[in-house]
This record gives structure tokens, sequence and C-alpha cells, in this order.
């Protein structure tokens, strides 16, 4: 279920983490660790100027079954990647 | 020998392509290995391995045609080196969060880090010069090599392609067993599809793609210019810095520098130089036409990792030698021994790294909930 950028926009993340700085893989392990405490069906959103990190934790949290990927928000190389624990 | 006009236009030209590709498909080499063992994903992975497919056929089918000669493929020393080197350079890597091409393009973007990540690369290099003469060229690089000359597997007595088509053949092989042969065809075709509309602007290209044309570009250059590298020109670079502080002659009595400039007719810039300098500009087109360009300020607290990182790769990328581009794009297409050992050094490092160094889940080995150290 991928969501619109103006869907996304109205939800509330149960968690937000800051990724601003931040490269790979301490990106990645910021999604992980919000994921971990977050229960079934919380949203986490992570905010970063890591371009790759748009394509590595999706990619990380559907292959483990993780988290659904409700979609990523894109502005002028910030992203906000909204993910929801499974 | 003296360079010409035309070889700086030209290599300012591939430079710039490899960077604006690069970015388009924020090719990761680091990522490749490591997100493959840490969290299963093989995308990246799949990116290098069409990479290194279609440099093998490239040079494969100059060789054939006449265009190149085995003379020009790029093969070192072969030796303890090779691993030792690729393991620092793994490590390097994984800490400093990019591999040498990671840092230009993503220098290229914006991101203070990787400006940080290539000064400190250079100083490495420089570092590895000053300790190889008069030191480390008797103690412990002559220790650790075991051929005095390079071997491509080019220079067996065999058709230049078989090699080639019969890796080629196992790696298709192999995917066709873990996808079909139609995931295969649909895999293609999904390559293709961020060709639609306007490509130019798009944020992103699938890297399947990306590789092809990067193992087509690296041919190119292969049989009109040079192996691509990128570590030895940034030695170079470092070469002539140096010189401006310290002189002309400090360069020429350095046995290691020396030898690094012994094609140029003055310690100066080359066109391989060229080539990576508009690496760096390459990308910073392509992340302004896609809107990716921002000044990206490192958290403070990841410094230490960006020095390290780059000092690690600079020292070890002389000692392996090569870095990640030059060792899987030209010496995997060239079939290259030593390079084969510096590659298998690398994923050493990067498991290492991840394992040991950030502690990171390695989902490919064992199930886990991902549960992983808090710390790291």
């Amino acid at each position: 279920m991928a969501l619109s950028t103006e869907e996304l926009s109205t939800v509330i993340p149960d968690y937000t983490v800051d990724g601003i700085g931040e490269v790979c893989p301490h990106t990645l392990n910021i999604a992980l660790k919000a994921l971990k405490k977050a229960k079934p069906g919380e949203i986490v959103m992570e905010v970063t100027d890591h371009s790759i990190a748009t394509k590595t934790i999706p990619a990380a949290v559907k292959m483990n079954k993780i988290a659904e990927v409700l979609g990523i928000v894109s502005e002028n190389g910030e992203y906000k990647i909204y993910l929801k624990k499974l | 020998m003296f360079f010409i006009l035309d070889m700086f236009i030209l290599a300012g030209i591939f430079g710039f392509l490899y960077g604006f590709l690069l970015q388009k498909a924020d090719f990761c080499f680091t990522a490749s290995f490591r997100d493959w063992i840490s969290v299963r994903d093989s995308r990246i992975g799949k990116g290098v391995l069409v990479l290194i497919a279609t440099a093998m056929l490239g040079f494969g089918l100059m060789l054939t045609l006449g265009f190149a000669s085995v003379k020009q493929v790029w093969s070192m020393p072969i030796g303890f080196s090779n691993l030792i080197g690729g393991i620092l350079f793994g490590i390097g890597m994984t800490i400093a969060g990019s591999c040498a091409s990671g840092a230009l393009y993503r220098a290229g973007m914006g991101y203070i880090q990787f400006w940080i990540v290539i000064a400190c690369m250079i100083a490495g290099n420089l570092l590895f010069a000053l300790v190889y003469d008069p030191w480390a060229a008797d103690y412990v690089m002559e220790p650790l090599a075991l051929t005095e000359e390079g071997f491509s597997l080019f220079q067996m007595n065999l058709p230049f392609l078989l090699i080639p088509f019969l890796i080629v053949a196992l790696m298709l092989f192999i995917a066709s067993h873990q996808f079909g042969w139609i995931g295969i065809w649909q895999g293609a075709k999904e390559s293709l599809q961020d060709m639609k509309g306007n490509p130019l602007t798009k944020s992103h290209w699938d890297i399947r793609f990306v590789a092809v044309l990067l193992g087509i570009l690296a041919t190119i250059q292969f049989v009109v210019m040079s192996s691509i590298s990128i570590t030895g020109p940034e030695t170079r670079i470092g070469g002539v810095l140096l010189s401006f502080f310290f002189g002309e002659d400090f360069i020429y009595q350095n046995t290691y520098l020396n030898g690094m400039f012994a094609d140029f007719p003055v310690i100066g810039l080359g066109p391989e130089e060229t080539l990576v300098i508009f690496m760096i500009i390459g990308a910073f087109v392509s992340a302004l036409l896609s809107k990716s360009f921002r000044i990206r300020k490192p958290k403070a607290s990841r410094l230490p990792y960006a020095i390290g990182g780059g000092l690690l790769m600079g020292i070890s990328s002389r000692m392996a030698p090569g870095c990640n581009i030059a060792n899987v794009v030209a010496g995997m297409g060239g079939l290259s021994i030593s390079s084969l050992i510096v590659i298998v050094g690398m994923a050493g490092g990067v498991f290492i790294a991840t394992a040991y160094i950030f502690k990171m889940p390695l989902m490919l080995f064992q199930k886990m909930d991902f549960d992983f150290d808090e710390s790291a």
C-alpha cells in the first residue's frame, strides 16, 4: 500500500527519528532501532538527507518482513521515509 | 611522453559520464556486499555482477577484434599484499561509508563528509609513499610479494571470449535457478523503466541498467585511453600538492612517487587526474538535474569515521594496489588474478567491519529478531 505525498503528509508517525547528517549503515540502524521499539501497526518515520537510504531502508524492511513501506517524501535532497511495523 | 589536449578532453568526458551514471544509480560498492550479508538486500550486488559481466565481455570482445592488446590489460604482481590491502580497504570503506568512487560522486552531491574522506584518502596515499621509501618497500611489500609480474587469464592461449562467456554463462545459470528465465527477462525489462519520460531529471536509474552502461564506458576507455582507476590518480593529485610545498625534487627523490610520475613530462595533472576531477562534476550536474544536490553536513560524531576510514582506504589502496573501481571494473574485466584476490579481501574487510565494528545484524547467516547492539 503505497501512499501519495498528500496522503503521507496527513500521517502522524508514532516514532520520528533523525537521520540528517548520517550515512550508511547508521541511517539503516536508526530505522531498525526505532522499529524494534515500535509495536505492530505503529508508524516510524525517518528524516534523512542520505539519498541511498531511500533504497536501502525500504529494501531491508521488506526483505526481512520487518515493516511495510508506506512511502517516501522527497524534497530538495531531504527525504522522509514512512514505515509501518508488521 | 607528452599529453595532447584531446586526451584531457576525452578524459573529462569519460569522468563526467562516470560521475553522472554513478550518481544516477547511487552505485555504492560498500553497500553491495554489506547490505547483502546484513539485511539480505542484493539489489546493488546484482548491479556489481552485471558491471563485471559487461566489462569482461567488453574487454574480451575488444581483444578478439584486435582493438586492444593483452599488454593493455591492467594486472599487478600477485602476493599477500593483494589480500591484506583488500581487507584493509574493505574495512576502510565500510567505516567511511563509501568506496573510492562513492566518495567522488557523493562529493559532487554536496556531502561534506565525503570531501573529508577524499582528503584523508589522499593523505593516506602520501603516507604510504613516505613509508614505502625508505622502509616499507624492503620490509613489508617485498616479503609479501609472490610474483614479479601480474597475470591475466587473457594471457592464456585461449580464445579471448571463452572465459568471459563461461563466467557469464555460470552467472546466468545461477540466476535462472533462482529467478527462472522469465524472472531474468522481467528484470531486464524492469531495468529500463526509468528511461520513460525525461530520464535526466529523475533522481534514480535502475542499477542494473546503469551497470551495463558503466561496463560499456569502461570498455571504450580501455580501448581509447586507459584502464579506469581512481586512487592512482588521487595519489598523483596528492603528489602535485606536495610539490607545491616541498618542491619537485621531493617527489623525484621518493621512489614510490617518482614511479607514479614515471610517464609524466612534469609533475602535474594528466588525463587520468582530469577524469577523476570530472567524476565529481558529472555527479554534481546529475544531482542538480534531479534536485538531489544539497550541502549535507555530517554529524560531528561521525567525523572520526570519515577520517579513519579515508586514511585506511588511502594506505590500503596503494598496498593492494587499486581501489574498488580499478579492481572490479578494469581488474575483473581484464581477468586479472591480483584483482580477484583484492576483491576477495575487500569482501572480507566489509564483513569484519559490518560484524565487529558496527555490530550489524547478519541476517544472511542467521535469522534473528533484528536483535543487534543498541550502541552501534
